[in-house]
């Protein structure tokens, strides 16, 4: 098949515009699927995403399409993740596509969503194809849809495809359209060998599958190839497409997006957005814009009862193997007992290593505050990385202390700049600058504290811009801080799975904030709880439960004392729960609020 | 501790004129037809449970045991293996309490006469439900009196939605001023499957407060122990040891009794069973010759143990380590030392020697208290004989 005959795409869409709904038509209509086969949204292929609408890990899916003039077609469907956390994932695979359907629903019309996605789809140049889905809906208004594509999105409103992917409707159409209005890849077979690898998935049997683009020249078995940024080398051992089961070919030139089977172990391994050379024949240099997946934020992650810890460590080991991203290291607490010390790329990588561990592997966790790595300079010149409160040294010893700055860029539409400004200004953010990409629509630059950007930033962020603000961002460099470790005290006992480093500017008030959440969640006990935040000896918040003063009832005669007894049982029981710190004794739904990161 | 390990003889006597809106019991109107065919299975049921006897309390509670006839409990007293020195409790409503059927109760052997009195508030005791007034209260303490009973005992309930400290003095000043033996003062407690529980879920009626529940707890321990009274129970107060009720520390301290009626309750010292609640499925049990026995269980050590403990702290006469040692072979005060100091500084409790006593204070948090106590890890090694 010739590059004129390739097309790779993604889908952009706002989260229920049914994205993954259209994939599936798209892939059955091309008969990648039999109908008896055919489970929907086949591309999300995790519970999860499933069950959040969200694409987590990115698929890819090569169809094969007999357009009305008699030409075949290999058709890439490229389906990217969602989230600014996996944003180096969504970049490589944006930057495997030439084109991109732009998907906007019929009834709801252009959301502030897909105007953020559509930024981002510019910035990589794409050719944009809008489509307007779900026009079997009563509520159905494509002439409105058309309107805003012209006016939100600035596209023809005249390509427009109108389909309904629920019920098959204009696919057809749709498949016409990428063939014609989308472009072919463009790239040299006879090149030396440039391929990106932008997805990577462990299979028990043959070890890692690399999916990858070609850019330039011809990647095929037998051939020794070298991964440029990590510099390890391998045989290729077979590679193909992915008609959503791996399917040999003899070899994947310039412009194919396909997989690499090469014996690699693990997927510790590779990286994504690497570049594939031949070792006989090597490119000059590799693709731009890889970045090493550094883990940014990091959290301790302990069974809830003990005796699941062993499960947790084999949890772990299997998630890794798919999630190369997703650090850990052994870790303990006094209250919480033995655990892990994990890195996460984001808060939202850190919700779904969560939530799979719950989920896929029937765990219940606790998880500690997030924390970013800090820099901690000794006065004897000793540097020393620190993101676990546990590990943080006598802050008589401290020289200096830096934290992560991240170079965060906003964008959306105009009428929203005063009040990002004022959110990036109460997150400490310096250098704020705005200019205007085009007319109404500015993109915000902010250097801000990653540390600012863990609680609930994005949340705030979608909030004040209702939805149509995007937000990216990259990692800058250290800067010099002033941050206290703040310890919270339960009678006068440390609590170390609560200790935090904060900035000291908001060590108050994110103390006092622990303390309330601890004093409504902690039940009244026989004794007064005092609660207090404090830095070092110096506290610097109090909150109190007062004891309780009557839980007796008024009768226990003949047949109240079996009912009395099982009651006591099962408080009895209850307490084996309960942490013990000193004589209090703290419910894990207690620290399960407080260690909530839904609010600041 | 009670003076007698004897055992005591429960009869459940489940009749009521009206059933009040609070009352969770197994309680059923019913007519003379009907309580005749009662009394004759009691009669049977008492044939037919062998095991215990010797027993020197036997008590009528109900329900409204003062709708038995006299000779009804006279037949029962006799068909029962009663201890000669046997005390005999009934409990009556105000409203059958009259010179003539008190003294016929006299006759009969009632010695503890036990007054469902209530309340001394007209209001209180119309919302309660209940079919007599402070007047008719008055007048029935007064003929009972007359009768001569050896201890009169009203049953005061408080914690009414709204009440004040000061209106549930008056009530206890009016219960006072007839000087009576003994008082079993109880909070209401509003069930799920009565009238109360009902109007409850449907926001039409306001239970009290913790706050002020427990400062009408307190007060209530407080007032009657300034006017002489011995709390010696979370809702139990005498004036003097004597006037204890002989037949409830027998539960409170795991003195074997057997239970007859419907609902009714047995203990041997290590088998807990109770009858069944439904009258009609009673009888029929009985008519076929077998126990009405609708369940039982059967502790083992470390439920004899904590149970025990959670029945002690509702006394202030406390939990006595070294009897805990002598039949459970556990000395749980090594191992709730700490624990033990820290309720003592809290005032919660005093140490007395080898006794844990509870302070009024920590009766009121008196399961609390048992839940916090520390049993040991490994099953009991018991000294049971």
């Amino acid at each position: 098949m010739t590059l004129a005959n390739v097309r790779n795409f993604c889908i952009i869409a706002h989260i229920d515009h049914g994205k993954s709904t259209l994939a599936d038509r798209l892939i059955q209509r091309c008969g990648g699927v039999a109908d008896r086969e055919f489970r929907d949204q086949i591309l999300d292929s995790m519970d999860l995403e499933r069950e959040r609408g969200i694409t987590i890990k990115s698929n890819t899916v090569t169809l094969l399409y007999d357009a009305n003039n008699g030409e075949r077609y290999q058709l890439n469907l490229i389906d990217t993740p969602g989230h600014v956390d996996f944003s180096h994932e969504v970049r490589r695979s944006l930057m495997s596509c030439e084109g991109a359907l732009i998907l906007v629903d019929a009834s709801q019309g252009v959301e502030a969503q897909t105007v953020a996605n559509l930024y981002i789809a510019m910035e990589y140049e794409l050719e944009l194809l809008p489509v307007i889905n779900k026009i079997d809906l009563p509520a159905a208004d494509p002439e409105r849809a058309r309107e805003e594509i012209d006016a939100d999105l600035g596209l023809d409103p005249f390509e427009a495809v109108l389909v309904s992917a629920k019920l098959g409707q204009g696919i057809d159409e749709l498949l016409e359209a990428i063939v014609e209005k989308l472009p072919p890849p463009t790239g040299d077979a006879t090149k030396s060998l440039q391929a990106l690898i932008f997805d990577a998935q462990y299979d028990a049997y043959r070890g890692v599958v690399v999916v990858c683009k070609v850019e330039e020249g011809t990647l095929k078995p037998g051939q020794n190839i070298r991964l440029m940024h990590t510099d390890k080398e391998y045989e290729v051992e077979e590679v193909g497409l992915l008609q959503l089961k791996r399917v040999k070919k003899p070899e994947l030139p310039a412009g194919a997006v396909g997989y690499v089977i090469a014996n690699i172990k693990t997927i510790r391994d590779i990286a994504i957005g690497d570049t594939i050379t031949d070792v006989a024949n090597p490119a000059p240099e590799p693709l731009p814009g890889y970045k090493e997946a550094k883990p940014v934020v990091f959290s301790s992650i302990y069974p809830m009862s003990t005796d699941e810890y062993e499960d947790l460590t084999k949890a772990l080991d299997k998630l890794t193997l798919n999630d190369p991203a997703l650090t850990y290291e052994k870790d303990s607490s006094a209250a919480l007992g033995f655990g892990f010390r994990c890195g996460f790329l984001g808060l939202l990588h850190l919700d779904v290593v969560q939530e799979r561990l719950q989920r896929e592997y029937g765990l219940s966790l606790l998880l500690s505050a997030p924390s970013v790595r800090y820099r901690i300079t000794l006065e004897n010149g000793d540097v020393q990385m620190i993101d676990n409160p546990s590990d943080y040294p006598d802050p008589m010893s401290i020289a200096t202390s830096e934290e992560p700055y991240i170079k965060a860029s906003i964008m959306m539409p105009e009428r929203y700049v005063g009040v990002i400004m004022e959110l990036c200004r109460d997150r400490r953010g310096e250098n704020s600058t705005f200019t205007y990409l085009s007319v109404g629509r500015v993109e915000l630059t902010s250097e801000l504290p990653l540390a600012e950007v863990l609680f609930d930033f994005y949340d705030r962020l979608k909030t004040v811009t209702q939805g149509y603000g995007s937000f990216d961002y990259e990692m800058l460099d250290y800067r010099e801080t002033r941050i206290v470790k703040v310890d919270i005290l339960v009678n006068a006992e440390r609590v170390d799975a609560l200790s935090q480093l904060v900035h000291e500017d908001k060590s108050r008030a994110r103390a006092l904030h622990y303390c309330e959440r601890l004093a409504n969640t902690i039940p009244k006990q026989q004794f007064k709880i005092a609660i207090q935040g404090a830095i070092g000896a110096k506290i610097i918040a109090r909150t109190t439960i007062n004891a309780y003063r009557k839980d007796v009832t008024a009768k226990c005669y003949g047949g109240d004392i079996t009912r009395k007894r099982k009651l006591i049982e099962k408080q009895k029981e209850g307490k084996k729960r309960m942490k013990m710190v000193g004589s209090v004794e703290i419910p894990q739904s207690a620290f399960v609020a407080v260690l909530k990161t839904d609010e600041s | 501790m009670s003076p007698s390990n004897r055992p005591g003889l429960y009869v459940h006597v489940p009749f009521c004129s009206a059933i009040c809106p609070y009352c969770d019991f197994a309680v059923i109107t019913g007519d003379a037809d009907r309580r005749s065919r009662y009394v004759e299975h009691l009669l049977r049921e008492l044939e037919i449970s062998s095991g215990l006897s010797d027993f020197d309390t036997l008590y009528f509670g109900g329900g409204t045991p003062s709708q038995l006839s006299h000779d009804d409990l006279r037949a029962v007293g006799e068909r029962a293996r009663l201890a000669s020195d046997c005390r005999v409790f009934l409990e009556a409503n105000p409203e059958d309490v009259t010179h003539v059927s008190a003294s016929r109760w006299r006759e009969a052997g009632v010695s503890t006469l036990s007054l469902g009195v209530q309340s001394f508030d007209d209001d209180a005791l119309s919302f309660l439900g209940r079919r007599h007034d402070a007047a008719d209260a008055n007048r029935a303490i007064e003929t009972a009196r007359e009768a001569g009973f050896e201890t009169l005992s009203l049953d005061l309930i408080f914690g009414l939605p709204g009440q004040t400290l000061a209106q549930w003095r008056r009530i206890l000043d009016a219960a006072l001023a007839h000087e009576p033996e003994h008082l079993s003062c109880y909070q209401l407690t509003i069930h799920d499957d009565t009238l109360f529980g009902r109007r409850k879920r449907e926001g039409k009626l306001l239970e009290m407060g913790d706050e002020r529940q427990t400062d009408l707890f307190l007060e209530t321990h407080r007032y009657l122990c300034d006017a002489g009274y011995d709390g010696y129970e979370v809702s139990n107060f005498s004036r003097g040891a004597e006037h204890r009720s002989r037949h409830n520390e027998k539960y409170w301290d795991h003195t074997p009794y057997l239970g007859v009626g419907p609902s009714a309750h047995s203990f041997d010292g290590r088998v807990r069973s109770w009858n069944e609640r439904s009258l009609f499925a009673w009888q029929k049990w009985i008519d076929s010759g077998a126990l009405p026995v609708s369940g039982k269980e059967s502790l083992d050590n470390d439920q004899l143990l904590l149970e025990t403990i959670v029945l002690r702290l509702r006394t202030r006469d406390g939990l006595d380590f070294d009897a805990i040692i002598e039949r459970f072979n556990v000395d749980l005060l090594a191992s709730n030392r700490g624990l033990v100091d820290r309720l003592c500084d809290e005032g919660l409790v005093e140490l007395d020697g080898h006794c844990l006593r509870p302070t009024l204070e920590g009766l009121a948090v008196a399961d609390s208290l048992a839940s916090s106590l520390q049993l040991p890890d490994k099953p009991c090694q018991p000294n049971l004989q």
